[in-house]
């Protein structure tokens, strides 16, 4: 079920080329960060909410009618909503494939670092023709 | 245990320092007591995908979240600030951003100019050649010619601003106001037997390369070569005296949980402004029943916080802004000095942080309700990463009595050691500072072309920079410790971290702090002899 709610909250976008969030190995990061027991209450209330407005458990309905009952369970446990959500971003966006292909610049174990080019310091003129900035202090 | 010249409490920023410079004499014996772990840099997060995780886990700022048994509690439920801070070797530098400017001249002398805090027993001059020194051995980026300061004689090259950094520059040059490349403890080629940085950006998480300047890597592996024995996780709780009330040692807790004595003619606190402030309250004697140097009181008070404002815009176009260190790319000290016709005394420092990386930057986003759930996820997230700047003001934080430390009995260390309470407020000056650091941030980022979606002051989890609570000063009734940073009352007593700070100036401590400690070993390596003979 936790995949189906990351592919729902997190979708693929094949214009900018990112996956899926069911991609992701959600089920170690679950274990790692022990939010099993979470993970479970929020998955029964999503069920108890798709039961409620469309008589269907959740991984049953299609993706729009998914998000729906997502943004209800915002509404109806905010707190366990967020955690829950938040955890999934959290997942995804330390995921070393999605970092790959975001793209965020080297990726651990960083082979190879990012390169800035140098800087033009000549840009520092006006603030040097000002002059001294810094108060005189007898000793 | 034998007995040795000098114990230093403390491994972090000042105590590395102190055992640099003290062991280069090599006939001194010379112990740090280090109450964390010793961290390998090879397991530090950055080396896997995941690192973002950490900085709510292990290498949290926060002690609440680490489960670091090296921590202490500290309830700072009385104050608006959260204290930030890293109990290992090395210290808080393990986690620091590694900006590293130096206080300026009048920040010594903020009484006689401006009338208001207190004037520092000492000067910016006196302080000038170690600043010098203490920038080579920590490998300071930056550009000399600053108008903003007094000449820096050398520097590395500076840290890349990139095309964030770049973009903000210009928009100070179109306002006409001071900017100039921070001054970075980041290896901007190789220096001291460490590589180049290759700007990653999360040096908050401790950086694997060694590229940072922390004192792990700086000072520690000299002072080892030569003698300084570093003992980790072994908390003091306690320092002793002798009959003549003269410190004699210290007592403290092993690793291995037993109680032990560390015999010395000299003892070193650098246990940070909140850690030295502690153990001297709880160093408590017939001679000094309030806690060691606490006659008048003066012991943890003062506390001095820096209030930080932080400002954050987006702007349309793709600036690589999480790339490069994420604290270090420029700073402006245009409101800096005292100006009459601003409703506040002393001034701030805007420091430009780089944007945040991938999973601050969606939680962010999804918790102010920027970016979206479901279809329009990716392109909005895309919007915002790499597309963010921040300023973070640094205001000067005037020192006040009421502003303080003290122990907290009813929650101690795993060893009985009381923690600690935190009583701060922000003063009407303060307040009015940020709000014109707010005003000012906003400007120039919108100047720059961004659009300001974040604004807020003062930031709560922001108590990096603990200062004033053993502050130094000529008048014991008013002071702690003397220009020496030696105890006023117990001349072989010496406190040299960012404690013994009369006032804060507006910017990062460290650099100041450590040369503040080469200074103070100088002096105490001048007269050890002297004051072994008279103890």
């Amino acid at each position: 079920m936790i995949d189906i709610l990351c592919d729902t909250i997190l979708p693929g976008d094949e214009d900018l080329g990112l996956p899926s969030g069911a991609i992701i190995d959600i089920d170690r990061y679950i274990h790692r960060a022990d939010i099993g027991a979470q993970v479970k209450e929020y998955g029964q209330l999503l069920d108890e909410l798709s039961l409620e407005k469309f008589n269907e458990g959740f991984v049953a309905l299609d993706v729009g009618l998914r998000l729906e009952i997502v943004e209800l369970s915002r509404r109806r446990n905010n707190r366990l909503s967020n955690i829950i959500i938040i955890h999934c971003m959290k997942a995804y966006y330390t995921d070393a494939n999605v970092l790959k292909w975001l793209p965020a610049g080297a990726v651990p174990p960083f082979p190879a670092g990012n390169p800035l080019k140098e800087d033009d310091w000549s840009l520092l003129e006006p603030v040097y023709e000002r002059g001294q900035a810094y108060r005189p202090v007898s000793p | 245990m034998n007995s040795v010249d000098v114990v230093i409490v403390g491994s972090g920023a000042s105590g590395a320092a102190a055992a640099w410079s003290l062991s280069r004499d090599a006939n001194l014996r010379i112990v740090c007591l280090e109450q964390g772990g010793q961290g390998d840099p090879k397991q530090y997060p950055t080396t896997l995908a995941n690192w973002e995780l950490s900085r709510h886990g292990l290498a949290s700022s926060k002690p609440s979240e680490r489960n670091n048994h090296a921590d202490y509690p500290i309830d700072d439920t009385n104050s608006p600030i959260s204290i930030a801070n890293f109990n290992g070797f090395g210290g808080s530098t393990i986690l620091y951003s590694g900006h590293f400017p130096r206080f300026h001249p009048s920040d010594f002398r903020t009484k006689q100019l401006d009338g208001v805090g207190d004037d520092w027993p000492l000067s910016y001059q006196d302080l000038e050649p170690y600043f010098t020194l203490n920038e080579k051995m920590m490998g300071i980026a930056g550009l000399v010619g600053d108008p903003a300061y007094p000449e820096y004689e050398n520097l590395l090259p500076p840290v890349p601003m990139g095309p964030a950094g770049q973009k903000i520059a210009n928009a100070f040059n179109t306002l006409g106001w001071h900017w100039w490349p921070s001054y970075s403890a980041i290896n901007t080629r190789s220096h001291g037997g460490r590589g180049s940085c290759i700007n990653l950006g999360p040096c908050n998480t401790g950086c694997t390369q060694g590229a940072k300047g922390s004192v792990d890597v700086t000072y520690w592996p000299i002072a080892k070569r030569q003698g300084v024995e570093i003992r980790t996780e072994c908390s003091v709780y306690d320092i002793s005296l002798n009959q003549h009330d003269k410190v004699n040692g210290v007592h403290y807790v092993d690793a291995k949980g037993l109680q032990q004595f560390q015999e010395a003619s000299v003892v070193i606190l650098a246990c940070s402004g909140i850690g030295t402030p502690r153990l001297l309250l709880n160093s408590k004697s017939v001679a000094f029943p309030n806690g060691l140097l606490n006659e008048y009181g003066n012991v943890g008070r003062h506390l001095m916080l820096h209030p930080l404002a932080y400002t954050e815009a987006v702007f349309e176009d793709d600036l690589k802004s999480s790339i490069g260190p994420q604290g270090c790319c420029i700073l402006s000290q245009q409101f800096y000095e005292t100006d009459m016709d601003r409703d506040f005394s002393r001034g701030y420092t805007m420091q430009i942080l780089r944007g945040a990386p991938p999973m601050e930057t969606a939680v962010s986003g999804y918790m102010m309700r920027r970016i979206p759930l479901g279809p329009e996820h990716h392109k909005e997230f895309a919007k915002y990463f790499n597309r963010t700047v921040g300023i973070a003001v640094i205001a000067e934080d005037l020192p006040h009595a009421e502003n303080c430390v003290v122990l907290d009995d009813e929650n101690c260390d795993i060893n009985g050691m009381p923690g600690v309470k935190i009583h701060y407020t922000l003063d009407d000056n303060t307040k009015k500072m940020l709000a014109h650091g707010v005003e000012r941030s906003k400007h120039v980022l919108e100047t720059a072309g961004g659009r300001v979606i974040s604004s807020f002051a003062p930031v709560k989890n922001a108590g990096w920079h603990l200062m004033g609570t053993a502050r130094m000063g000529h008048d014991p009734k008013t002071s702690v410790v003397n220009s020496f940073g030696q105890g006023h009352n117990v001349e072989n007593l010496f406190v040299v971290d960012s404690s013994i700070f009369t006032t804060s100036g507006a910017v990062n401590p460290v650099a100041t702090a450590q040369a503040l400690t080469l200074k103070i070993c100088d002096h105490l390596r001048n007269n050890l002899s002297d004051l072994e003979r008279s103890t």
